[in-house]
């Protein structure tokens, strides 16, 4: 058994996803797929499954060329994905979830022959060690149930390839185990298994080969006992990482903008508790879901919190609504969804950017915007982010993923809040347009005074412009990391002071 | 013919131009076909109509703007007349204090539906689809069916006068579309809500309240229903329970086909101006046709099909035209 995967290239706007990536993978292995966010992971294994066409290259499973265009492809190939949402239909049972893309198999006279469905959908049941009734709703049961269930369908397709994408974000520890002991049975008995995954403690654990992208590009395979926890990391960012070097800032230590004290968020996050020192640059460091932008949105009042203190210039505030949080607290969100959350995408530039100030710019009686500084407005943030654009009333869902990056920036520099939290800038931008933000943020804190929190996921960026670094891991903060500005460290030293406390 | 390719392209191509384009064309169509059409007494009827169309269709299109809906539009402008009706009727109390115990109870009914909305996070389908229930019950409740009279001759004179040949609510319509034009073009509560319609998300993280503004939605409905309701006892000199039974489907096919986007963020004055007159001809035509009028909802109901159809074949054709 053997897929392979040849010269894929998958370009898109303003970003090139896949950069001409060959791999190969074997039967009775469980291979690894690896990288940051943004490394191109998901874009390759949309490809494998047939989700997504690439531009470029062919998937080949024993010798046949694959002809892919849909998910229902994939499937007929013997190509399966377990995603990392467990996808269920709660109110039917166990064995119509199993059975759900093959119920016209069950058809009798006029309805589904149920007796025949449940007594087969229990031989999948069994392959993964499930022994549930297969007419109970598939709502009650656990996580982890759900998760074997999901496989068991996988298995009723008679796969050849499994896909298992975040396989364990929602499951607890004494189900990760059995999950595993799974995946070994159905490695031996020669499936594919490729393994998704940001914790790489169960990679070590689980995964007999490990194959890493970065920046779209395949950059290598190893066999696990070639590996370990430091050279994986180290094959993610990079040995060689270009860490644009930025001026210290000067930062007074004691003068403290914002506090939080035991915030909590229950069943999100706990106990955080951070400084902000006014005119730096405060790094949150962790993977997705560890709680960094959870806390951010409780801080500026989007989720409210449920425990704890949040101190602005030592006052302890209560911040209940983000237009509260901007108006009166001068603290921005810059989120990480540019297109979900951050930017109106069939609104004009000029729009955008002024959008946090309507009620600035506009006329105290007739509540009407002065359009003509919302139009001077957005030409001088459009020089000063060198934005590419025929003008500020071109429409943004038209500007590339950098350019669109930088209106949602410049929404903020806009409303020339004090601080700004600015959320995974650089997710989805070419190289170009990333050392542009770079610079835009450090200038903030440098030139204009504002004291930022960087939430990022990529190391490099947080390493060369961060004062200092709080580490997230699993819905806590594990620890402060002064930064190489601040402290006396180089890149090397910090980056393993992060990955200890992540581990 | 590459002429007409342009202005067929640019019809198609949407925008308040295709909607004008097609209104005027209908009324050629129909100019040619009736000589009873361009009477004075038939314009003077159509416009009069159309006026009270775009009081119905604002009362739906500043919903739909914001990403919701509501079916409630025709209970509350009942809801209005019966009030205003029983007031001058039953209470006999004098003309401004009718209207405004009418009004009054119209923006409590509108405040209800977004309250619901808002505060016990209820979707605007749901709400607006018992409240319209709760409406109409409440006008039948009070009315009983039965219609009141003895409106003031100086209010009914508002639905039935005319200068210069066009009937006073065509002014007081082309005043309110201005007024609304104006709205959102310029203000920030108009640019507000289409912010909210087209990305409610984006538009709380750039610190919009949006449920404040859902709910100004909801007053701003409620008016705009109101007046309608109230408009419509003028023109009828009695304040009728049946008065909104017909809107949903008028606010609806005025909206869309003037060019309110369904899923919020969209809405011109100039496109409703013409929604309503393509509404109004439609109606008028099939009359002058000989059409069956039984069978009206169900052209009214394909016109709005197409009108969504065609505006997203649209869109599908202009990302096409920008990827290549």
């Amino acid at each position: 058994m053997k897929l392979e995967l040849k010269n894929i290239t998958k370009q898109f706007p303003g970003v090139k996803a896949l950069d001409d990536v060959s791999l190969t993978f074997s039967g009775g292995e469980v291979h690894a797929l690896l990288g940051e966010n943004g490394a191109g992971k998901s874009t390759l294994i949309k490809t494998i499954c047939g989700i997504q066409k690439s531009d470029q290259g062919k998937v080949i499973l024993n010798d046949k060329e694959l002809d892919l265009g849909s998910l229902k492809e994939g499937m007929s190939y013997g190509i399966t994905i377990v995603n990392q949402e467990i996808q269920v239909f709660s109110e039917s049972s166990i064995a119509e979830n199993i059975m759900m893309d093959k119920l016209e198999n069950y058809r009798k006279s006029a309805g589904i022959d149920w007796a025949t469905l449940n007594t087969e959908a229990v031989v999948y049941l069994e392959r993964v060690g499930l022994d549930l009734d297969p007419e109970m709703p598939i709502g009650s049961l656990s996580a982890a149930q759900k998760q074997l269930v999901q496989i068991a369908k996988a298995l009723s397709r008679d796969a050849d390839v499994i896909l298992l994408d975040e396989p364990t974000s929602s499951i607890t520890e004494n189900e990760v185990a059995k999950l595993f002991s799974l995946v070994r049975e159905l490695r031996d008995k020669g499936i594919i298994m490729i393994f998704v995954s940001h914790k790489l403690e169960e990679v070590l654990e689980i995964c007999d080969v490990v194959s890493v992208l970065r920046d779209g590009k395949h950059v290598g395979t190893q066999p696990i006992s070639a590996l370990n926890k430091e050279s994986i990391v180290e094959m993610m960012i990079g040995r060689k990482v270009l860490v644009e070097e930025f001026d210290e800032l000067v930062v007074d230590k004691n003068d403290l903008i914002l506090q939080a004290k035991d915030v909590s968020l229950a069943g999100v996050f706990e106990d955080a508790s951070f400084d902000l020192r006014r005119g730096e640059i405060l790094g949150f460091y962790g993977l997705v879901g560890s709680g960094r932008t959870e806390l951010a949105k409780t801080i500026i009042g989007h989720t409210p919190k449920t425990g704890g203190t949040v101190l602005l210039n030592g006052k302890a505030v209560d911040i209940t609504s983000v237009s509260q949080c901007i108006e009166k607290y001068s603290i921005g969100y810059v989120s990480e969804n540019r297109k979900e959350e951050g930017l109106f995408l069939e609104f004009d530039i000029e729009s955008n950017i002024t959008i946090t100030i309507w009620k600035r710019i506009a006329n105290k009686i007739s509540r009407a915007i002065d359009m003509v500084k919302q139009n001077t407005m957005a030409k001088d943030l459009m020089k000063q982010l060198d934005v590419r654009a025929t003008g500020p009333s071109q429409i943004v869902g038209d500007l590339s993923g950098g350019n669109q990056q930088k209106i949602s920036i410049a929404k903020w520099l806009a409303a020339d809040c004090d601080i700004l939290i600015i959320d995974e800038p650089s997710v989805g931008v070419d190289v170009g347009a990333k050392s542009t933000i770079h610079q835009l943020i450090w200038e903030l804190a440098n030139k204009f005074g504002k004291s930022i929190i960087l939430i990022s996921s990529d190391m490099p960026e947080m390493i060369s412009l961060s004062s200092r670094v709080v580490v997230f891991k699993e819905r806590k903060i594990t620890g402060v990391v002064p930064g190489i500005a601040t402290g006396n460290q180089n890149y090397a030293d910090m980056s393993r002071e992060i990955g200890g406390l992540m581990a | 013919m590459q002429a007409l390719n342009k202005h067929l392209k640019k019809a198609l191509s949407g925008g308040d131009a295709g909607i004008i384009l097609s209104a005027l064309s209908l009324v050629v169509i129909f100019a040619v076909a009736s000589d009873s059409f361009l009477t004075q007494y038939n314009i003077f009827n159509l416009t009069r109509t159309q006026s009270l169309y775009i009081f119905v269709a604002l009362s739906q299109a500043v919903m739909l703007v914001t990403g919701n809906m509501n079916l409630s539009v025709g209970a509350i402008a009942g809801l209005t007349a019966v009030i205003f009706g029983y007031a001058i009727e039953v209470l006999g109390l004098p003309l401004p204090l009718a209207l405004a115990a009418a009004m009054t109870v119209a923006m409590a009914a509108g405040w209800f539906n977004g309250f619901v909305m808002t505060k016990l996070g209820v979707n605007s389908f749901i709400v607006t689809l018992s409240t319209l229930f709760i409406f109409t019950g409440l006008v039948y409740g009070i009315s009983e069916g039965y219609s009141y009279r003895g409106i003031p001759k100086d209010f009914v004179s508002l639905g039935r006068g005319n200068f210069l040949g066009l009937p006073y609510l065509f002014y007081l319509m082309v005043a309110t579309l201005a007024a609304v034009w104006y709205m959102f073009k310029y203000t920030v509560f108009g640019r507000q809500l289409l912010a909210t319609g087209s990305n409610q998300e984006a538009a709380e993280l750039s610190g919009i309240n949006t449920h404040r503004v859902i709910m100004g939605a909801n007053l701003l409905s409620a008016f705009f229903a109101a007046m309608g309701g109230l408009l419509w006892v003028s023109r009828l000199g009695t304040a009728q329970p049946a008065i909104g039974q017909n809107w949903l489907i008028i606010s609806f096919a005025v909206a869309i086909i003037g060019g309110t986007a369904l899923n919020g963020g969209k809405l011109t004055a100039i496109g409703l101006f013409g929604g309503g007159l393509i509404m109004v001809l439609i109606k008028n035509g099939l009359i002058l046709v000989q059409a069956n009028v039984y069978f009206e909802q169900a052209f009214l109901g394909s016109i709005i099909l197409l009108t969504i159809l065609l505006n997203r074949w649209r869109e599908v054709a202009s990302k096409k035209g920008k990827s290549s």
